[in-house]
């Protein structure tokens, strides 16, 4: 009998001891954003651009794009984004980088005129949906106040009520959590509300991502677009 | 705190497995069984009665089963998993085979259920039993609190049984069995309904059963969730789920033998959709 315990328990153990592995697919496209983008540069001055790099899992990256100008005798630029205005006109400025498998590119188009115009982006909005089979969805727009984003929910957003855990996160991956900034635990399950985020910029994050965070189940996700 | 993952209800699992029909123990008489029962999955039923993933969460019970006969028609039971182990694995990105979320265990000792069971009629063997669920299990452990040995509320449920035997021809032997209960759960969870059906076959002059089971839950969706629940850490209520299951028994001794079975859900809400497992051996001195 004793052997018999002694067995199971051993069986047990041995079954039971296994942590493994489950792997996520997590790849996405590397994106390369400029993210001081200007409408207009004033003729004879000069603008340092820059960018930002995602790479294949939405992590930032450090790396060396290579800066064009449609038109060098309107606005020549530099390898490390230095732009200056010689002519007036317009030229398409382009930020490229050549990663394994493919190519990562932004196009802005810059005239040159009598003063230096930044781009303003005054709001974002998307809509979450749900990937899984547990009810999500709704409009949000984002916008920034002061320094902090402010995530605003329209009406028609609802979300189950019967899953433990579930969070709102900022993030550059929809398929995981990993990297992504955890906003808080969802709070309301209907209806418009809104969340306050501090020190966060609009360009900062491409998708809101609901989790259900203690069984890292994926519920939905909504693409950030201008 | 209150809290219920999805494992939560799969205890229950391993509990409706032990079922010992409407039959009393005779005065003295023990049936001891000692088992491991376990759930591996990697999915589970959504509210809507869907499926999706999750990561794989496994559970593994080492446990004793024991009824005893206070008298001829009352039976005292007890079920405990002495040993309850509870993890989930690590999370690994396949693009950069880094580990995003670390997988996590605990080891501890299960919710333990204790009940007395009183014969009303032993000519068509009725009975009425009462289950008092003790909460002596972990209910939320590990960095993200989503690892647990119990769910950690205590819970009482009222059963009725009933059942016949009989012999189908010479050395076949047959029983059914089908019982109804009441679980009246405390700390905001559900109240459920609880049902279930079984026959067995006897083989080889009673000394192999072949049992088929087919058990249920259904929730009355009458405590808290996420929304209502003050606190927004981990909470889930509203598990139901209908399972069918099987199992073999050899008596290898005149009363001590072994026994094999396997469960799993037809359908189900805030559960896992995967077979649970169970094997062990048992003294019947009732033999």
């Amino acid at each position: 009998m004793k052997n018999i315990f002694g067995i199971l328990l051993v069986c047990m153990l041995m079954l039971g001891a296994c942590i493994g592995d489950d792997f996520v697919d997590d790849r996405v496209d590397p994106v390369l954003r400029i993210t001081n983008s200007i409408d207009s540069l004033a003729i004879d001055s000069s603008y340092q651009f820059e960018f930002s790099y995602l790479n294949n899992v939405g992590q930032e990256e450090q790396i060396a794009a290579v800066w064009t100008s449609g038109s060098e005798e309107i606005i020549s630029i530099t390898d490390t984004g230095f732009a200056t205005a010689l002519a007036a006109g317009s030229s398409e400025i382009q930020a490229s980088y050549e990663y394994e498998g493919g190519r990562a590119i932004d196009i802005i188009q810059v005239s040159v005129g009598g003063n230096t115009v930044e781009t303003e982006i005054t709001g974002k909005k998307g809509t979450v949906q749900t990937t899984s089979s547990y009810k999500l969805q709704g409009d949000f727009t984002l916008a920034e106040v002061g320094s902090d984003l402010q995530l605003n929910f329209g009406s028609d957003y609802e979300a189950s009520t019967a899953l433990p855990g579930l969070f709102v996160y900022l993030s550059n991956n929809p398929n995981t959590t990993a990297d992504a900034l955890e906003i808080q635990a969802v709070e309301v399950f209907a209806g418009a509300h809104s969340y306050t985020i501090p020190n966060v910029g609009i360009e900062d994050y491409r998708y809101v991502l609901y989790f259900c965070k203690p069984f890292n189940v994926k519920v939905g996700h909504g693409e950030i677009v201008e | 705190m209150k809290k219920l993952l999805f494992i939560g209800i799969l205890l229950s699992f391993g509990f409706s497995l032990h079922a010992g029909g409407p039959w009393p123990q005779k005065k003295g008489n023990l049936y001891f069984k000692v088992s491991e029962w376990w759930l591996v999955f990697n999915q589970h039923y959504t509210d809507q009665g869907l499926i999706d993933p999750n990561v794989t969460t496994g559970l593994y019970n080492t446990t004793i089963y024991a009824e005893y006969g206070l008298t001829n028609r009352l039976t005292g039971t007890i079920y405990a998993p002495l040993l309850s182990r509870n993890y989930m694995n690590n999370l690994v990105s396949n693009t950069t085979k880094e580990v995003i979320v670390p997988g996590e265990a605990i080891n501890n000792i299960g919710d333990v259920d204790i009940s007395l069971k009183y014969a009303i009629n032993k000519k068509f063997p009725v009975s009425i039993s009462l289950t008092l669920g003790l909460p002596t299990g972990i209910a939320s452990a590990g960095s993200q609190q989503n690892l647990q040995t119990g769910d950690g509320e205590f819970n009482q449920m009222l059963q009725i049984d009933a059942g016949q035997g009989f012999n189908l021809s010479k050395g076949v032997s047959a029983y059914f069995s089908t019982y109804g209960g009441f679980n009246n759960r405390s700390n905001g969870f559900s109240d459920e309904v609880r049902y279930g059906l079984e026959g067995g076959l006897s083989f080889i002059k009673n000394r192999l059963w072949i049992i088929g089971r087919v058990n249920g839950v259904e929730s009355l969706k009458n405590g808290e969730t996420a929304e209502t629940f003050s606190s927004t850490s981990i909470f889930s209520n509203n598990s139901e789920y209908t399972s069918y299951g099987a199992e073999v028994a050899l008596y290898v001794t005149k009363r001590v033998g072994f026994s094999a079975s396997v469960a799993s859900a037809f359908r189900g809400e805030i559960i896992a959709a995967a077979p649970s497992y169970s094997v062990g051996f048992f003294y019947d001195m009732s033999k």
